[in-house]
């Protein structure tokens, strides 16, 4: 017998099998997704029209003549929201055993919990991809080229990987799949106290001021730089900072409250 | 060496609302190539027992070890030798149980060649090969249950740790875990076993400790355990209350269950005159009497003060199936 038992044998094992377990159950891919497709479509097709025409200070002014590179960040921004899947898997195996079984066994912990967060980033660039391609194909130019969306992707999946870190510590935390799905709910107050439908300039009073302190603002802003505007380095580097600061406090936690799960009690 | 030698431990967990003590004060010695059982009801401390020399959970107080290894210090190396089935079996369901077997062979090691090998042997052990390539959501009650034996087994260990193997099952199925329990311990594999059902215990365990509220309140073969109570066992029936009521203060050191009442003795048959004589002479009419060795289930009763629940029901349905 030919024993392999290194850290990521058993990393690629674990994820392996995880994968298996997320394409068994493909139905469960399509909310975020059609959630993600909706903002696409919806405010393209509604609301570009909506806010009249090609008048300045409309929608399609901000955009600068095309509105699905306006929209496409928010677009992206909820379908690295998928990330948050990772934390439900986790607490679906501690829920149903599985947790444990391979606690019994000589098993890396850092494995264990490393392999969801690994196909939590998997979905993450899988979905926003998708968004992205469709977003291509209905008419998606970024005003820097096509490295544009090369940018976009990259903010999108440090930020899922956000979404990933948090739903994992609150999974943890609550012991239960519905803490972790309710960790999906943060998909409200970060895409609606954000410059989401209409640039920052336009928002108002106490919305203005949520929208500052909220790190998706400077995450749409970023992709949206790239996609509207052109290289504005400032705006960019903030994007990546945002997201990068989002998810290494998150990871941290899911670090924190993981390595609590897998001690004994 | 041997298998396992537990020596006092104790398990209290806190929590805010409050401290419970799952195992008071519990010790055995198991010895290698046995069946050991660990038998008491719901709550006794059995599966908190197995959790803590699996290395699952840590030991509040007293010494373990497993072949010679401390459980708490070389917690890693024990996880080497011991095969776990846990009473809520981890199963993923939306795996084959081939791949189930598959991924855990690659977990321990084996290389993939070698896993494919072993996936195809464990499934012709357990019984499972016609069923390998459906996912284990379809799989019944009994099948999950032989899956998780399997999957237990990867390795090969030397020690398995099995918490309410038979739970659930219908008799049919309890006799084809128990054979491969019995296989398993006649190829040199040490098992402990916990179990609320007596016949378990019986019929399968060299040595059986009883548990109850956490502690360990008989040791030995189930046969010393019967010894242990002396003599035979003479149960009266009474046809209403007040002759029971009397006949208890008649007999003295009776074990009263429904409408009955029993009393441990030397040579019970021989005794048996005597009793009815006292009885009637006092007025009480006795319904029926009869005289036997002890069971196991008298054994509890001595020990515990109250009867398994469900022990008898299970003996009738076993009549019953196999019929
Ligand atoms: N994590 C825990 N926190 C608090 N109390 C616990 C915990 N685990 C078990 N207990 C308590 O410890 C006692 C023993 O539980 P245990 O699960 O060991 O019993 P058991 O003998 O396995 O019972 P069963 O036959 O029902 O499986 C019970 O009163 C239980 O409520
Ligand atoms: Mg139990």
């Amino acid at each position: 017998m030919v024993s392999n038992r290194s850290f990521l044998v058993q990393l690629q094992i674990l994820t392996k099998r995880m994968v298996l377990r997320v394409v068994r159950r493909p139905l469960a891919e399509l909310p975020n997704l059609i959630i993600s497709a909706f903002f696409l479509f919806v405010y393209d097709g509604a609301l570009g029209g909506v806010f009249g025409g090609t008048a300045s200070g409309t929608p399609f002014d901000f955009a600068k003549g095309n509105f699905i590179n306006f929209i496409l960040p928010v677009s992206i921004v909820s379908a690295s929201l998928s990330g948050a899947a990772s934390g439900i898997y986790l607490v679906e195996d501690i829920e149903s055993g599985v947790f444990k079984r391979y606690q019994s066994m000589p098993i890396s912990r850092w494995a264990i919990i490393l392999a969801p967060m690994n196909v939590g980033a998997l979905r993450v660039l899988l979905q926003s991809s998708l968004i992205l391609f469709i977003g291509i194909i209905i008419g998606a130019d970024p005003a820097v080229g096509n490295i544009g969306f090369l940018i976009v992707l990259s903010i999108a999946f440090i930020w899922g990987m956000g979404f990933a870190g948090y739903s994992v510590a609150a999974g943890v935390k609550s012991g239960s799949s519905q803490g972790a799905q309710a960790a999906t709910f943060l998909f409200f107050p970060a895409i609606f106290l954000a410059p989401t439908f209409v640039p920052r300039e336009a928002l108002k009073g106490w919305l203005e001021t949520a929208a500052a302190y909220n790190p998706t603002t400077y995450v749409i802003e970023a992709m949206r730089a790239v996609m509207v505007d052109g290289w504005e380095l400032d705006v960019l580097f903030r994007g990546y900072i945002s997201a990068g600061l989002f998810a290494a406090l998150t990871l941290t936690l899911a670090v924190l409250s993981a390595r609590k799960a897998t001690e004994k009690a | 060496m041997l298998a396992v030698d537990v020596k006092n431990i104790k398990k209290t967990f806190i929590s805010k609302q409050d401290t419970v003590e799952a195992v008071k004060d519990v010790s055995f010695q198991v010895k290698q190539g046995e069946i050991f059982g660990l038998l008491g009801p719901n709550g006794a401390g059995k599966s908190t027992t197995i959790l803590m020399l699996t290395t699952l959970l840590s030991i509040t107080d007293g010494r373990a070890s497993v072949l010679g290894l401390d459980v708490s210090s070389k917690d890693k190396e024990v996880r080497e030798k011991i095969g776990v089935a846990l009473q809520d079996t981890g199963i993923d369901n939306l795996l084959t149980g081939k791949e189930l077997f598959f991924t855990t062979c690659r977990l321990w090691g084996y290389s993939k060649k070698d896993s494919e090998k072993r996936t195809t042997e464990l499934l012709e052990l357990v019984g499972l090969k016609e069923a390998a390539d459906r996912r284990v959501k379809t799989y019944s009650g009994g099948m999950k249950r032989r899956l998780d034996l399997g999957l237990s087994l990867v390795h090969s260990p030397e020690i398995l740790f099995l918490d309410e193997p038979t739970t659930g099952l219908d008799p049919g199925s309890r006799r084809v875990l128990w054979d491969e329990i019995k296989r398993l311990r006649d190829n040199g594999v040490t098992i402990i076993l916990t179990t609320q059902y007596l016949e378990e215990a019986d019929e399968l365990a060299d040595r059986i400790a009883i548990i109850d509220e956490g502690l360990v309140v008989a040791e030995g073969t189930s046969d010393e355990l019967k010894a242990g109570i002396g003599g035979d066992v003479i149960t009266f029936a009474f046809e209403n209350n007040n002759d029971l009521e009397n006949a208890k203060n008649i007999l003295k050191n009776t074990v009263q269950e429904k409408n009955e009442l029993r009393i441990t003795v030397e040579d019970g048959a021989s005794k048996i005159p005597g009793y009815l004589k006292d009885l009637s002479s006092n007025g009480v009419e006795v319904s029926s009497v009869s005289a036997s060795k002890p069971t196991l289930d008298d054994v509890f009763l001595e020990v515990t003060g109250y009867r398994l629940e469900g022990s008898e029901d299970i003996t009738k349905e076993e009549e019953k199936s196999e019929r």
